[in-house]
């Protein structure tokens, strides 16, 4: 795959602050590349060097062969969808539509326009919005004009920075589809911040993860789920967060410290280890060490239990067949086949 | 119920002194004064008789009023214009950070913290033609040495000059607030958009600004409508160049003495002031529609 947008070595500080440190990403012609990350690991950062907003301290930024890096972001033909929606107030649809397609050296006639506004509109339903001031939209109303300022001149490369953060829970499910079957329609290729991991893994082909301005992992959302590179990449993907355990193999069985035993392992003796269990792979019964029940959630279709267990807390998802209570004590047992092992050490 | 009997008179005890107030400060003086209005009263002495209307004839047959009433109306358009032009001029050159900004603004800002009337003192002193610190230094540097305050064509300029020196520091003030609540993804997006600077500026930074630089504009219009302290100290308020309005009030009522007819002069502004105040409100309002549609 020859990719579209190519950043290399990427470096980039706020006053003191890095917020970006060797980021190499790659982003295909026709793909959606999702950054995931929590609040502050530098998503937006990231986003705003490739629009040319914030210019990188060191490396490069390459646009379809061509270097790019100290582009004007007008030179660089991308889109921006920001958070904040970042409408032209007081102006109509229409005109928060028109905008950029109006921009000097475009040369477009007036047909042209209004044919392009139409299309965009219909694509994100917003044809009776058209003449409405752009302060009488609600906010996924907004959104949407957002988007469709960024669609209708069809640029060569979308930015989304968390455009659905601000809107509440069923939108946000809503427009998610919708900007899924709009990108399939627009091939363009686009590049999409949130902190959502739910939104990363529904959307993305690829999902690259960020945390303290490094990329820990890039990869398919399947990849990124199932196989982890590290216990930092694990803890973000995943909802309750995957248990951690660090773990030491002795007799056959992988021990948290002396705390008790947790699975049966394959290791070499005196290996010592962190250990990642998805919540989905623990059940509440059928194993050898005891657990206190400490907060039970109801998540619909299944519990969410958080223990006391081994010493820490760990999150597990119990089918609803059985109800739970606070301070019982219940028996986990994990699934051995299915957890994940990182920085192996030789015991001493 | 007596409850209710206690509180509604509870009520109206806690407004009464605000209203007594209000009736003797405002409301008597008010009515009290378009009787006087139709008086021949005088500033010394109390017997005063009624002469009708003759006192609003004068008021319109008087050339010095016709006079005063231009004066007026010119220094209110130029004082304004200048200071929103300079004012909003300057808020764009400092709209950004920059490590001295905060010394810079409060410079700025000095003039408008001032009494009007000392800074008219200061400034008779320093336009003074003969030892005034500003011929002084021309003088130096080898220019001519106007009266600055006594010739006739300049001095309409000097007092207009001391307006825009004290007043232009509001007028960047409130381009500042303006300017600074832009929010900045907003030029972002149109940086992203291919907008020109010049583009972004007519199409986003000034429509944004103007509702509240129509207010200054507003504000500043009504008080440079009432300018007084500073004429008074440049020129004295029977200065056929100068005298606007007030000035001429002024003079009437306290230098002069006729009170009724002063009030006469003070009926007719007063109408003038709401007629132009309603005409640039319908105007504003106007501006807020079409920026809403």
């Amino acid at each position: 795959m020859n990719p579209f947008l190519h950043l290399n070595g990427v470096d980039k500080s706020h006053g003191a602050t890095r917020a970006l440190s060797g980021v190499d990403l790659a982003v295909g012609p026709d793909e959606l590349l999702v950054i995931l990350g929590p609040t502050g690991a530098g998503k937006t950062t990231l986003l705003r060097v490739m629009a040319g907003l914030d210019s990188a301290d060191a490396g490069t930024v390459l646009m379809d062969g061509t270097d790019v890096t100290d582009w004007e972001p007008a030179a660089r033909d991308v889109a921006f969808v920001f958070q904040h929606f970042a409408l032209y107030p007081a102006w109509s649809v229409r005109r928060n539509l028109e905008f950029p397609l109006r921009a000097p050296g475009r040369m477009l006639g007036q047909r042209e326009i209004a044919d392009r506004v139409q299309w965009a509109a219909e694509l994100l339903h917003i044809q009776t919005l058209l003449e409405r001031p752009s302060e009488r939209l609600s906010g996924g109303e907004m959104q949407r004009v957002a988007i469709g300022r960024c669609i209708v001149r069809r640029p060569r490369l979308f930015l989304l920075d968390e455009p659905l953060t601000n809107l509440d829970a069923k939108l946000r499910e809503t427009l998610r589809v919708e900007l899924a079957l709009l990108r399939r329609t627009l091939a363009i290729p686009m590049v999409y911040v949130t902190h959502d991991q739910a939104e990363a893994l529904s959307m993305a082909d690829r999902i690259a993860v960020l945390s303290d301005g490094k990329i820990l992992q890039v990869g398919t959302p399947e990849e990124v789920y199932n196989r982890p590179e590290s216990p930092q990449v694990a803890r973000q993907l995943g909802q309750p967060a995957m248990n951690v355990f660090s773990v030491c193999a002795r007799s056959g069985h992988w021990h948290v410290g002396n705390k008790g035993v947790l699975a049966e392992s394959t290791a070499e003796e005196g290996i010592s280890a962190s250990l990642g269990v998805r919540p989905e792979h623990i059940e509440p019964r059928g194993g050898g060490e005891d657990a206190a029940v400490r907060v039970v959630e109801d998540a619909g279709p299944t519990w969410v239990l958080r223990v006391d267990w081994l010493g820490q807390e760990v999150r597990l998802i119990a089918g609803k067949e059985e109800s739970y209570r606070p301070g019982q004590r219940i028996q986990p047992r994990v699934d051995a086949g299915r957890v994940i092992v990182w920085d192996c050490e030789e015991g001493v | 119920m007596r409850g209710d009997w206690d509180r509604g008179w509870l009520r109206y005890g806690f407004i009464a002194p605000a209203l007594v107030l209000l009736v003797a400060m405002n409301i008597f003086p008010l009515l009290y004064s378009i009787v006087l209005s139709f008086t021949n009263a005088d500033l010394v002495g109390s017997n005063s008789s009624w002469v009708g209307v003759l006192n609003y004839k004068f008021v319109f047959k008087f050339a010095k009023y016709g006079q005063a009433l231009r004066t007026t109306a010119l220094f209110v358009f130029l004082a304004v214009a200048c200071e929103l032009l300079l004012g909003f001029g300057l808020a764009y050159a400092l709209r950004d950070r920059f490590a001295l900004k905060p010394l810079v603004l409060t410079v700025l800002l000095v003039p408008m913290m001032l009494p009007q009337a000392v800074m008219g003192l200061f400034w008779k002193l320093i336009l003074n033609g003969n030892y005034g610190a500003l011929n002084q230094f021309l003088g130096l540097l080898g220019f001519s040495q106007p009266q600055w305050i006594t010739d006739p064509d300049l001095k309409f300029l000097s007092v207009l000059m001391v307006d825009v020196w004290m007043w232009t520091p509001f007028m960047m003030l409130i381009s500042l607030a303006a300017l600074q609540a832009i929010p900045p993804h907003i030029y972002e997006a149109a940086a992203i958009d291919r907008a020109s600077p010049w583009r972004t500026f007519r199409r986003i930074t000034l429509p944004m600004c103007a509702p509240l630089l129509g207010l200054a504009v507003l504000l500043r219009a009504t008080d440079a409508l009432k300018q007084f302290d500073l004429i008074m100290a440049l020129t004295g308020p029977n200065d056929r160049v100068t005298q606007t309005l007030s000035a001429l009030l002024y003079q009437t009522v306290f230098r002069d003495g006729k009170v009724g007819l002063g009030t006469a002069y003070s009926y007719v502004i007063l109408v003038l002031v709401i007629a132009l105040a309603s005409v640039f409100l319908r105007y504003m309002g106007r501006l807020q529609r079409e920026s809403d549609s």
